[in-house]
């Protein structure tokens, strides 16, 4: 199949538009500034902070036991992940041992938090790219399930702060772990229909196919992670490579494309990582022992000794990162994020020049960004 | 009739804090060590690029480096093929008690060594209506074009030669850097009490 990259060459004078900041492709509230010749993109400028929210100020003037509470809101599509990277920083800097059985919970609801995150990039996706009726509500009805388990657990279907320091709140019951089962088992199929329908789609493929190629030099000097960075063909996922909680019992690969690192590369990456996640998801449900889940007493004088430290989990975006400095008082003393999407987002300029209108949202949609993330 | 009645309620209600240990508001420093050069320090030593150890960050070497010396500690550091700290992972910045500093986290992509380095700033030497400044590398390190904005932002460090530092998460015509521990917000929206206010 031949793809038609080349443009008609025509000069004409350079114009400035806007693209957002309400527009129903970014995801959130983006600007755009755009210098275009005709149809191409020349320079691009993102204007960030619409959604800013103040999250490292709040993180500083609040109790460590508040801002818990709080942090779920940074990436609302993948809370557990950002509950997780703040209590793995309190924890290093604390000395607190987790509970076997919490780190097992705290696996099992970060992949399901994986695949539910990925399935509504999925669906969302499509839209970007046009295809309005029908497919992109079939990934929903599966993320559904996932949010209905989320809220049996932790009373909440987006906002979880379900995971907290020293452990996890609550403990499921027997009859949780069995439908969280049943959809491991149906999950697979579902994920090879949206496969038949999607992956080799001759529109699809004109539309993701050779666009927007993320090289690894460009990848690496821009600080970009996760999916996006394993589909330009560097083997660097967190769960392995500083393997933190109980991930270096658990066997699963690490999907890498070495072809292109274009856009059809990122949607194929994310696709692996939800059938790997399953997997994860099946051994958890046959390791996880009985125990505590909780050594931590939370309450409102919740302290954490005097040092400064950073950790980070693998989010469905990529590293997200905490870096705290605490001086033993009950608030930290500084806080600050290191959000993948930011770093992922900062690479769009590049990745945009000298391309037609109407790739823009093939390609912001491939780096799969969330705005919330991007501007705390 | 009322402030009679409420004294003799209270005496029973609260016997608690005599026995509430209280907890230390800042724990003494201990007298650790004093900090040693770890590998990537002694590897800029040999270099000839002036480092200070610091005290580690859970389990991570720390090091300080004077402001003028950063750009060509993160050149050595990123490009040769012993150290090979080639991601750079957030530039934050901290309004320390005494100092405001500027720190990068540096990973790689092919080993698990990290690596902490912290360029400080006293605020005695800092001008009243002055920003401390700190050279940039964003012209030669990607990452950091952003981060440094974000850092001159909410925090107030001015990245020399920085080509477009402007202010990413406020709007453009803020005022102050609202992570310095001595900002204060213009309208405070909580406790307003000023009726004529827009808020």
């Amino acid at each position: 199949m031949t793809i038609q990259t080349k443009l008609p060459e025509f000069k004409t004078d350079e114009m400035v538009i806007n693209l957002g900041p309400q527009h129903p492709a970014t995801h959130g509230v983006l600007r755009l500034i755009l210098t275009l010749d005709g149809e191409v993109v020349k320079h691009t400028e993102p204007v960030l902070g619409h959604l800013h929210r103040a999250q490292e100020w709040q993180g500083q003037n609040r109790t460590w036991f508040q801002y818990q509470a709080l942090i779920d809101r940074v990436d609302y599509l993948s809370g557990m992940f950002t509950s997780w990277a703040l209590s793995r920083a309190a924890e290093v800097i604390d000395g607190t041992e987790v509970p076997r059985r919490a780190e097992f919970l705290r696996v099992l609801c970060a992949e399901l938090n994986r695949i539910s995150s990925h399935l509504l990039w999925l669906g969302t996706y499509l839209i970007d790219l046009g295809a309005l009726y029908g497919f992109p509500f079939y990934p929903f009805i599966e993320r559904e399930k996932i949010l209905t388990f989320f809220e049996e657990i932790s009373g909440q279907r987006m906002m979880y702060n379900y995971i907290r320091i020293g452990g996890v709140q609550r403990d499921p019951k027997a009859e949780w772990f069995k439908k969280v089962e049943e959809f491991t088992k149906d999950f697979p199929k579902r994920v090879d229909e949206w496969e038949a329908i999607v992956t080799e789609n001759p529109i699809f493929l004109n539309r993701t196919k050779g666009i927007g190629v993320l090289t690894k030099e460009v990848a690496q000097a821009y600080g970009v992670t996760g999916p996006t960075l394993r589909a330009s063909g560097i083997d660097f996922d967190l769960r392995r490579f500083k393997p933190y909680s109980v991930y270096p019992e658990l066997k699963f690969d690490v999907p890498v494309y070495n072809k292109d690192g274009d856009t059809w590369d990122r949607y194929m990456a994310r696709i692996q990582e939800m059938r790997q996640s399953i997997e994860i998801i099946k051994q958890v449900l046959d390791m996880i022992p009985e125990g505590e889940i909780m050594s931590k007493k939370q309450n409102a004088g919740l302290r954490i000794k005097a040092g400064e430290g950073f950790a980070a989990v693998e989010s469905p975006r990529g590293i997200l990162g905490c870096y705290i400095t605490s001086n033993g008082s009950d608030k930290p003393y500084r806080f600050r994020w290191r959000n993948p999407s930011f770093s992922n987002l900062s690479v769009l300029p590049p990745l945009l020049e000298e391309r037609p209108i109407s790739d823009i949202m093939a390609i912001f949609g491939s780096l799969d960004i969330i705005l919330p993330d991007v501007d705390r | 009739m009322s402030e009679e009645n409420k004294p003799a309620d209270k005496p029973e209600e609260k016997p608690v804090p005599a026995a509430k240990p209280v907890a230390p508001a800042a724990p003494a420093p201990e007298p650790a060590p004093p900090p040693s050069l770890g590998t990537y320090g002694k590897m800029l030593k040999e270099k000839g690029i002036e480092c200070t150890p610091m005290a580690l960050s859970t389990g991570v070497e720390t090091i300080e480096i004077a402001p003028a010396q950063l750009p060509a500690a993160l050149k050595f550091l990123r490009e040769s093929p012993q150290a090979q700290l080639d991601f750079l992972v957030t530039v934050s910045g901290v309004d320390s008690p005494d100092t405001i500093d500027s720190v990068y986290h540096l990973w790689s992509y092919t080993k698990t060594d990290e690596l902490v380095i912290k360029v400080r700033v006293p605020k005695a030497n800092i001008p009243a209506d002055k920003l401390p400044e700190v050279p940039s590398i964003a012209s030669y390190w990607q990452t950091a074009d952003w981060h440094e904005r974000e850092t001159y932002d909410l925090v107030g460090i001015r990245y020399i030669g920085h080509r477009y530092l402007r202010r990413i998460l406020n709007p453009w015509d803020w005022e102050g850097h609202p992570l310095r521990r001595d900002y204060k917000q213009l309208v405070d929206a909580l406790n307003d009490k000023n009726p004529e206010s827009f808020r």
